[in-house]
């Protein structure tokens, strides 16, 4: 019988199956990791920031309000209102709508720059993270650039100032023979071959070092992964309490089950 | 209840039949001493069913039913409603949960032959439930109106029309308009929140009365009713109050922990209960690249796209939930339980869980020739382990069943 099982099982389980599905980050393939921290007040600040200068002009971001992100981060209302909020009649209360009319936006892109507030929850962090980071010239492009993770994608790269060039280059690698190792020439040095796509910032074309510029979409996108959802940072500090709650919940009444067990064992 | 009853209760009691309910569902109903951890996801359904039903009822309080409204009204639950985010998370996660616990209790059925006489009714009581609990967690999910709301809902609505003659209409008819519309989410809403879970107490009431009246099964498939002491009671049963509730409050503790961690910590369950695609409001000019199901329909979802006709794969598709009601008059065996069937019962048993969890997979992933050829060998398995089932129960021998506990 269980022989039976782990063969039915191996069967249902070879790779064939499971091949079929594409990338998840599209032409780059697997998506870089992203892993938030909520709790990190700077990061978010610093995120939000980005966001108000150099999206918010395009992107709405309506189900989320003003004064929620003043007080989820700690920046003072006063403070908050000179630097972050651009229009006059603007309130705390409002949600950000955004500053630009979609049927304008419509004429001027060709299509209404989407709504942000649950990007990250539509395409998971880790995709909006490996998105904004790789956009490359392409002359063929309205905007110039084309991005690897979503081919075509008809936003220019806004960011660039910061990054620089970023252009798609080829690099010579090590050939794979077919038993997987690396071939080598009858003088045992490995042969190479040249491929191509692969991304490459010509350097001190942008203002930011390729580590600050990380750490610039990492502020980002963690504050995005904040707006998706404002309440995950308190959800994964309740849910130990709670959790806690019903172990000892558990705990209590096995006690109680064991004494009254005794009555009919 | 022994000590003397005070003037209110005395008067309360002489009209309405509270001692006499408390004894006979409660501290004087026999249950079986010995059953395991199967015979606990009874229990577990009806808390997740009072789970649902209060977080329901706090979600109305900000949910918009209208075409406009609808998906901004949950982010605005999730968002500026006080701890709106527990309220909506417990309800999506106890969808699951539900499903989940009812998959189980459907299970244990199956295994230790619950359905056996006299448990032929409790059994299709179950069975009803089941079949209304897939239309409500449907209509519910279409509430929200993300993307995989509208085209979910177009997929399974748009099945009425492979109907002959009556299709078309009836299609138009549940719709309430030419397309998915503010029309459809108003009705689906009423349906959600009033219907439904009407249907659904009354047919858990139903059942919990039938499965008082010939009392539980257990793991042996023993009849406990065969040897009673003088009082009529069984020898191998407790009453049901303290024991069994005791029983159940443990397991409604690590249930409880089960639930929370996947709550707190996974609410999207990896995209299996709350769809990712959903977070994108419905768009009828754009259809996603791949519409599936939530997990807990996926199994007959797989079932549906393995047929190529849409008439055919729906007719597959209801008759693989229909042979469920059938599942008494099928099993000949003299034995209940799987413990004293035959090794064909044992091999079949095997055969379809994993076609059963087979499909699960195939309907919530992309099709492929491959995939498709593994769902329709998991479609005949499915339906081989109930048409055959008549026949391999009653060629096999199986071990005499104990006569005790």
């Amino acid at each position: 019988m269980k022989k039976f099982i782990l063969i039915t099982f191996f069967l249902f389980s070879s790779a064939a199956i499971f091949a079929a599905d594409g990338a998840p980050c599209g032409d780059y393939g697997e998506c870089e990791s992203f892993k938030p921290q909520l709790n990190k007040t700077e990061s978010l600040q610093l995120g939000a920031v980005t966001f108000i200068n150099h999206c918010y002009g395009c992107h709405s971001l309506e189900y989320s309000r003003w004064g929620r992100i003043a007080k989820d981060l700690d920046i003072p209302e006063e403070i908050f209102i000179d630097n972050l909020v651009f229009g006059q009649d603007v309130k705390l209360g409002d949600r950000m709508t955004g500053s630009m009319k979609s049927a304008d936006a419509e004429s001027w892109f060709g299509i209404a720059p989407p709504d942000l507030t649950l990007v990250t929850r539509l395409h998971g962090s880790d995709w909006v993270y490996t998105y904004l980071k790789t956009f490359y010239e392409d002359s063929s492009k309205p905007y110039g650039v084309n991005n690897m993770v979503y081919p075509g994608a008809a936003m220019p790269n806004v960011l660039a100032s910061m990054q620089g060039q970023q252009i798609l280059s080829c690099k010579d690698l090590p050939m794979i023979a077919s038993n997987g190792g690396i071939r080598r020439d009858e003088q045992g040095n490995d042969i190479t071959e040249e491929k191509c796509g692969y991304l490459k910032t010509v350097s001190g074309s942008g203002s930011m070092s390729e580590k600050e510029f990380d750490e610039v979409i990492y502020n980002l996108v963690n504050f995005m992964t904040y707006v998706g959802e404002p309440s995950r940072a308190d959800r994964e500090r309740i849910g130990w309490y709670v959790i806690l709650f019903f172990i000892i919940f558990t705990a209590f009444s096995y006690l109680l089950f064991r004494e009254y067990q005794k009555d009919y064992h | 209840m022994t000590q003397k009853p005070s003037g209110i209760f005395n008067w309360l009691n002489s009209r309405l039949p509270i001692v006499n309910t408390y004894e006979r569902h409660l501290s004087k109903h026999p249950v079986p001493k010995k059953v395991n951890f199967w015979y606990m996801f009874g229990a577990l359904a009806s808390v997740v069913l009072i789970v649902q039903i209060v977080s329901g009822i706090w979600l109305m309080f900000g949910y918009e039913n209208t075409e406009e409204g609808a998906f901004a009204s949950i982010e605005y639950i999730m968002r500026d409603i006080e701890y709106g985010w527990i309220i909506r998370y417990m309800h999506t996660t106890g969808a699951s949960m539900f499903f989940a616990v009812v998959y189980l209790h459907m299970f244990r059925g199956l295994m230790y032959g619950s359905y056996h006489k006299p448990r032929e009714l409790v059994w299709i009581f179950g069975m009803t439930i089941y079949f209304v609990m897939m239309a409500e967690g449907f209509l519910g999910y279409v509430l929200p109106y993300g993307q995989m709301s509208y085209w979910g809902a177009q997929v399974i609505i748009s099945l009425f029309g492979a109907i002959p003659y009556i299709g078309e209409s009836l299609e138009l008819w549940v719709r309430g308009d030419y397309y998915i519309s503010g029309a459809t989410i108003s009705r689906f809403f009423a349906l959600h929140v009033v219907a439904l879970p009407l249907i659904l107490i009354a047919l858990v009431f139903m059942h919990l009365v039938a499965l008082h009246e010939v009392g539980a099964g257990n793991p042996e498939g023993v009849d406990i009713e065969k040897h009673l002491d003088e009082d009529g009671v069984p020898l191998d049963s407790v009453p049901f109050f303290p024991y069994k509730v005791l029983n159940a409050l443990v397991a409604i503790g690590i249930f409880g922990v089960v639930f929370s961690i996947i709550m707190f910590f996974f609410p999207e369950g990896g995209g299996y209960m709350l769809e990712l695609a959903n977070f994108e409001e419905a768009n009828p000019l754009s259809t996603p690249e791949h519409i599936a199901p939530v997990w807990y329909y996926s199994p007959y979802y797989a079932m549906l796209r393995a047929v190529p006709d849409k008439l055919g794969g729906l007719v597959v598709m209801g008759a693989a939930i229909a042979i469920l009601f059938v599942v008494p008059w099928l099993d000949r065996s003299k034995a209940a339980s799987i413990r004293y069937k035959g090794n064909l019962s044992k091999i079949a048993m095997t055969l379809f869980i994993l076609s059963w969890l087979m499909l699960a997979w195939l309907g919530t992933v992309p099709v492929t020739e491959l995939r498709k050829t593994l769902s329709i060998i998991g479609t005949v398995i499915y339906f081989a382990f109930f048409l055959l089932m008549p026949i391999y129960t009653s060629i096999e021998k199986s071990k005499p069943v104990p006569e005790r506990l």
